[in-house]
This record gives C-alpha cells, structure tokens and sequence, in this order.
C-alpha cells in the first residue's frame, strides 16, 4: 500500500526527530544543526513544529497539499527561533479540487533575545473547483530587531488564458490542466513522490 | 477551390457587449486572406471566436470548418483540425519548455489522426530543421514558453509554433503590432515559406506592415462587428491611401 501522506527526511545533522502520532512533528535543532524535511499531505492533517534551539542551526520545511472530494485539511507548520543566528525556510504550495477545503497556518517566531535570524515563508494555493477552499493564516511573531524576515501567499484559480493557449495548440483541456498543474508545483516535491503526484493529477486535472 | 472556411451570420458577446454582428466570411483552401478594419472593430474577437476562446458567446450564426461545425468543437478539436491562432500577446507559461510543450502538442495532433508519437531523435530533427529557418537558438527552445522573450522574439516564437504543427488555417492576430522591421521580415519570411495550394491564411491587422511582405489574395475591410467589403490586393492600397472612414 502507498502511503498517500508520505514524508522524506533529506537532513536531519544535530535534529532530535519526535514524531509523537501520525500527523504530528517535533523537529529540535541544535547549535550548527541543519533539517531538511519534505512532506505531501493528500488527506490528513499535518502539525509540524520546530525549535531552532542554537547558534546557526537551519530549516528547510517543504509541503505540497494535493487534495479533492471533501478533504478538510488542517496544515500548521510553527518555526519557533529560539537562538540567535539561525534560519528558517518555509515553502508551501498546494492544489485543492472537489468540495474540499485547506487551512494553512504559518508560524515564524523570533523573540527579542535572537538578533541576526533568518526566517521566511512563500504559500501558493490553486482552487481548481468552485467548491474548494483554501485559507491561509501567516503569522509572523517578529519581536527582535536586526533579522531578515519575508513572507508571502497566493491563493487562486488557474489561469484560464494559459489553459486556452495550451489548448490551441492541439492539447486537451485535462492534459494541459496537468501541465499547468506540474509546473506550478515545480521541484518542490522530491522524485521519490513524483508517482503518486503523478497519479493525484490524472485522476483530479 | 473549396471553402475552407465560411462563417455565416455571425454574432457573437463577450459578457453583455455584442461585438460580431452578422459576420459573413468565406476564405478558400490556399487562400491568404486579410482582414483589415479600425481599433475596436472586432477582428480579435473573431479570431479568439473561431479558436474557441471560452470568454465569447456566439448567439446567432455558424462557422464552417471544412465543412464541419466548428462550434460544437472544443479549442483543441479545433486546433488538430488545423485551426491555428497566432496570438496577439503570446502567453507566457513559466516551468514549462518550449521543446516539451511543442512535442506535446505536435503529439496531440499525431493521436487526433490516428498516428503513433513521434519518436525522440525524428522529434529533434524536425524541430531543428524549423528553428534553425526561422532563427531560434538551441537556448530558446529550452527556455519556458516565452518567459522572458521580447515583444518581436515571441512573435517569431508564434511563427515558429506554427511552423511545427502545420496548420490548415493559420490566423494571425496582429502580429505585425509593435514588431520592428527586422522582426516583421521574419514572420513575414516565415508565412511566405508556409504558403501553399492547400494551407490558408486569415492575416488580421489595422494597417499594411506586414501585408508588404505577403501579398494577400484577398482582403476584407471590418467595421462595427461585420465584414463590410471584400476585394483583392488593390484594397490595401486604398485603406492606406485615405482610412477607413470612406468604406
């Protein structure tokens, strides 16, 4: 059976990894430490929270949501920057189609006791049903001063000119659908999900 | 010849506004047709009716595609009929290259008509054999589909597309607006290359620019939503001469 809310730990140097149920992570990074974590949810929730817990200690989170009928799903990914000097990336795109509706919460938190903290967060979200929703909450607790900190989020139906260029020239609307479906998501995703991507779009393009 | 195209009573809306209102329009196999008329006229509406641009709401009329309805066709029916528009403003379509987007087409039109996908190394030559005509570098053709490209480089771009898929019917849509005299060569040079017996043109355009390059059979003068005069070459000169208030 394949997991349809798969996970890939690329790095994970100086990270305890806590995984207390199937939908929540603990990730503690510590001095130097470097986390790299990829995640697809298709219909479960996911709860993620990470402690940059010292010097120079590093995150990169990636998350696709790829989801349809009447999925509801609840994605909070919480970067708590709890040393100075440390970095955080969060990127999250998703598709949802159907009745089904997602809620993103964001979290990057830096206190004022951690100057010189990198913390950033980019969400796309593609409604491609009328009935679908997605909702996107950043939250961003910025209290130290001397920190590079960015955020953005996107949230829109495809562009219905693209999907007519595509198929004036010959190509039919389910496959350029797909092919505007991959390239917004991009390599965001790594090649050990791309069959079961691959799988969601034929069935939901 | 045979009509490739025949539009009869045409009137289509785009959300409340009616823009084509009784648009007759015959255009026969081999043809190069010109429709030329003021801003605002309707030409682009035409064009992005008869590609099937889903914003436009024919109300009355039909248009014939070789004899086929080509109304109850979706845009890329139509297209692997060889219905082929050269846009206006190309779209960009960022992550996806052009090399790949025109094998997937070409493909397309391969399974339309029953024939297998062409395989990587046939694929290769001829796109080489096209680009290398029409000045498109290795580079551009790995690049996304016209990211990044200048006004003039996405219309030698829309050349080029229309020169891998071999249309039936190519319709250009102002393809000489903001083109340099270099650029308008080229797409020139590139029609001129496609002309032939059975392939028609509809060449849309307010003024004569790229018509000095291709010399059409046919030019039909549009006002107000329909066609209100066709003749042959001469008429360009006229339009030119003194407007189109006397028409």
């Amino acid at each position: 059976m394949t997991n349809s809310n798969p996970f890939l730990i690329h790095t994970k140097d100086q990270v305890v990894v806590k995984n207390p149920d199937d939908k929540s992570w603990v990730f503690e990074v510590d001095k130097n430490g470097n986390l790299w974590v990829d995640f697809l949810q298709m219909d479960a929730d996911l709860n993620v929270l990470v402690n940059l817990q010292g010097e120079d200690a590093k995150c990169k989170i990636n998350c696709a949501y790829l989801t349809n009928k009447n999925n509801n799903l609840n994605i909070d990914i919480k970067v708590l920057h709890k040393y100075k000097k440390t970095t955080s990336e969060q990127h999250i795109k998703g598709i949802a189609t159907g009745e089904s509706s997602v809620s993103f919460k964001g979290v990057i938190e830096i206190p004022k006791s951690c100057p010189k903290c990198d913390g950033r967060q980019h969400h796309r979200g593609l409604v491609l049903s009328p009935k679908a929703k997605i909702e996107a909450v950043p939250q961003l607790e910025i209290w130290a001063d001397d920190v590079v900190c960015s955020h953005g989020s996107a949230i829109g139906p495809l562009d219905a000119n693209q999907l007519f260029y595509l198929q004036t020239r010959g190509i039919s609307e389910k496959e350029a659908k797909k092919i505007l479906l991959s390239s917004f998501l991009g390599d965001l995703m790594p090649e050990e999900f791309s069959d079961t991507i691959q799988k969601w779009m034929d069935e939901n393009a | 010849m045979a009509a490739l195209l025949e539009i009869k009573n045409l009137h289509a809306k785009v959300g409340n506004k009616e823009i084509l209102k009784g648009l007759n329009l015959i255009i026969e196999a081999g043809e190069v047709h010109a429709i030329m008329g003021p801003n605002g006229c309707g030409k682009s509406t035409l064009s992005a009716v008869i590609a099937g641009h889903p914003a436009y709401v024919v109300t009355e009329g039909e248009i014939l595609f070789k004899g086929e309805d080509l109304l109850k066709m979706t845009p890329d029916e139509r297209a692997n009929k060889g219905v082929f528009l050269a846009f206006q403003h190309p779209i960009e379509l960022p992550g996806v290259s052009l090399a790949q987007f025109l094998k997937t087409a070409l493909n397309a039109k391969r399974k339309a008509n029953g024939q297998d996908p062409i395989d990587a190394v046939a694929f290769m030559k001829y796109m080489n054999v096209r680009a290398t005509a029409l000045g498109i570098s290795n580079e551009m053709l790995k690049r996304p589909v016209n990211v990044g490209f200048s006004g003039g480089e996405k219309k030698r771009l829309e050349t080029f597309q229309m020169a891998m898929l071999e249309p039936d019917f190519c319709i250009l849509d102002e393809m000489d607006s903001g083109l340099d005299v270099d650029a308008l060569k080229v797409v020139g040079q590139g029609v001129s290359v496609m002309r032939e017996d059975k392939r028609s043109f509809m060449i849309i355009t307010h003024h004569d620019d790229l018509l000095q390059y291709v010399k059409p059979d046919k030019v039909s003068i549009m006002r107000d939503g329909v066609i209100i005069k066709t003749a042959g070459a001469e008429l360009v000169k006229e339009v030119e001469a003194s407007g189109y208030d006397k028409f």
